[in-house]
């Protein structure tokens, strides 16, 4: 979750392995929009000595759809280059490292940075741009968030401001509860296996990840080139989402030790919603849904419109789901908020449709301003601001979709249905006890440090 | 197909035979050809791919390119020489 490891394939190729997509205005750059993809999952901060990194031979994009189609007007495209600087040596890095280029880091990484515009030759906007080491450890990386954080920081041309390298995950969940037959531990006590009732643990807790961030000038995204004032205009909306492709083509290669790709790069992961395709699609379909182009996502319509989910909470929670256990209309509301966005009239004031095409994308009304009080419940807690309009890190999207699946949110459709009481409270029950997300670009935490950190406590 | 993507078509498979040659031998004959390799042809590693071995499709990868050719012939010279 929210989409570590969230299909079979993908599993075996965390390097490919899109986790999170955000998308905000950003809170004290209101004119721009900040844009985030994180890949290769659980990353344990210890894991040397051969840390981990972004692939090379994977082409990573960020793209945005602006125009109501569901197909890229605007893509983000990352390519990175490693080199290893001593041979003689295996280690990540020969000394205490000092500054983003210190000589010591055996194997720095570089990126560039392209820009696709619809039916526009590509734009190369940057080259050669440092990645920062990851946080090894008190030794090897001391004061990693005042040193190699703001060094990794890129203005490029465009008023366009890039970040990819390692970072401390923002997404809490209770994954080891949540996968065991779908418990939610302050209300395990209900479930059909009862256990007395629990706090969450957050699993993502002291993981890394590694983060794609880029905050552009609004008007570098939007329909009309502009920055979107009113809500209400259809153009003040963008839908985003993220993708990581291979080279269709893997040979092994002796001589070298290593794969070499040929051919075009076909999409291997892709992520717009968050959990959409860990708990929407069935499992024969994960796969393939990776593979498909969001223009293409109404095949998968029909698993939203009677989301499986909502099935099992009232066979899991015996008696707690009644009114939801006998809703059989198609979920209209679950259709709009992650298939088409969501249209005028039904939340006042508010809207994020971007037409009747069918795609998973994280829709933004770039109109709406940020606010210095976030609510994470968002938008159905009254914050226009966050989720399902983007997705800011401070949003507990795992408690907002929980909520929606059990019916929170079909009233706003459908007045006919009241909720069961319990659709307003769900939540796994943990706590963000992730470090601390930045108050500025690019806002994922720092990366938790591998010497710092303790692992976890097994229990059997 | 025209002559002149068949001609180009059969020069880049040679290149694909190349590659083959080093986990299998092939015999000469199996791509017995008097054709010779264009000024424009691939001038990187190609991987050949016969998905459906009763079709008459190829899909050869180079670069970050596919080009997918239509020719028996070549399918059939394909999967002989792929016996070894």
């Amino acid at each position: 979750m929210s989409s570590h490891r969230e299909a079979p394939e993908i599993s075996k190729d965390p390097v490919a392995d899109n986790t999170d997509v955000y998308a905000f205005v950003s809170p004290r750059r209101p004119d721009t929009v900040t844009l985030i993809a994180n890949f290769i999952p659980l990353q344990k901060p210890d894991g040397g000595p051969n840390f981990y990194e972004f692939g090379d031979d994977v082409l990573y994009e960020i793209h945005v759809s602006n125009r109501g189609d569901a197909r890229a007007d605007v893509t983000y495209q990352f390519r990175f280059t490693t080199k290893v600087l001593h041979a003689d040596t295996f280690l990540y890095n020969t000394g205490p490292l000092t500054s983003i280029d210190d000589p010591n880091w055996n194997r720095p990484q570089f990126y560039s940075v392209t820009r696709v515009a619809r039916g526009k030759a590509p734009q190369r906007l940057a080259t050669n741009l440092a990645c920062p080491p990851v946080n090894v450890g008190t030794r090897s990386t001391p004061h990693y968030g005042a040193v190699f954080t703001p060094a990794a920081v890129h203005p490029i041309q465009g008023s366009r401001t890039v970040f990819a390298g390692q970072r401390g995950d923002a997404f809490y969940v209770d994954l080891g509860s949540v996968f065991d037959l779908g418990a939610l531990r302050p209300f395990q006590n209900l479930h059909l296996i009862p256990l007395p009732s629990a706090a969450g643990v957050n699993g993502l807790q002291g993981l890394n990840v590694h983060t794609i961030a880029i905050q552009v000038p609004i008007s570098d995204v939007s329909r009309n080139g502009d920055l979107p004032s009113d809500p209400m205009k259809a153009s003040s909306v963008i839908g985003v989402w993220a993708t990581a492709s291979r080279q269709k083509a893997l040979m092994w290669e002796d001589a070298q030790g290593r794969y070499t790709g040929h051919g075009p790069f076909g999409q291997v992961s892709r992520l717009g919603n968050p959990l959409f395709n860990e708990v929407i699609t069935p499992m024969a379909d994960k796969d393939r849904w990776n593979t498909v182009f969001p223009q293409n996502d109404a095949q998968f319509a029909k698993y939203v419109a009677h989301p499986e989910l909502a099935r099992l909470l009232p066979v899991l929670y015996p008696g707690v789901f009644p009114h939801l256990a006998a809703y059989k209309k198609d979920r209209a509301d679950l259709l709009a908020i992650l298939l088409t966005g969501i249209p005028a009239g039904v939340v006042p004031g508010f809207q994020n449709y971007t037409g009747p095409t069918q795609a998973d994308l994280l829709r933004l009304n770039l109109a709406v301003r940020p606010t210095a009080h976030p609510n994470p419940i968002g938008l159905i807690a009254g914050d226009p601001a966050g989720f399902p309009n983007g997705r800011r890190l401070v949003d507990n999207v795992v408690a907002i979709e929980l909520r929606a699946v059990a019916g929170a949110t079909i009233p706003l459709v459908d007045h006919s249905f009241t909720p069961d009481a319990a659709a307003a409270l769900l939540q796994d029950g943990t706590t963000n006890t992730n470090l601390a997300v930045l108050p500025t670009f690019p806002y994922m935490p720092n990366p938790a440090g591998g010497f710092q950190s303790k692992p976890g406590t097994p229990a059997a | 197909m025209s002559e002149t993507s068949r001609r180009r078509f059969i020069g880049v498979t040679g290149a694909g035979a190349a590659a083959v040659s080093a986990t299998a031998l092939v015999p000469g004959s199996a791509f017995a050809s008097q054709t010779h390799r264009r000024s424009d042809s691939a001038t990187s590693p190609v991987v050949a791919y016969v998905s459906d071995v009763d079709s008459d499709e190829v899909t050869l990868m180079v670069d970050e390119r596919e080009v997918v050719v239509h020719d028996r012939d070549l399918v059939h010279r394909l999967l002989n020489a792929a016996r070894g």
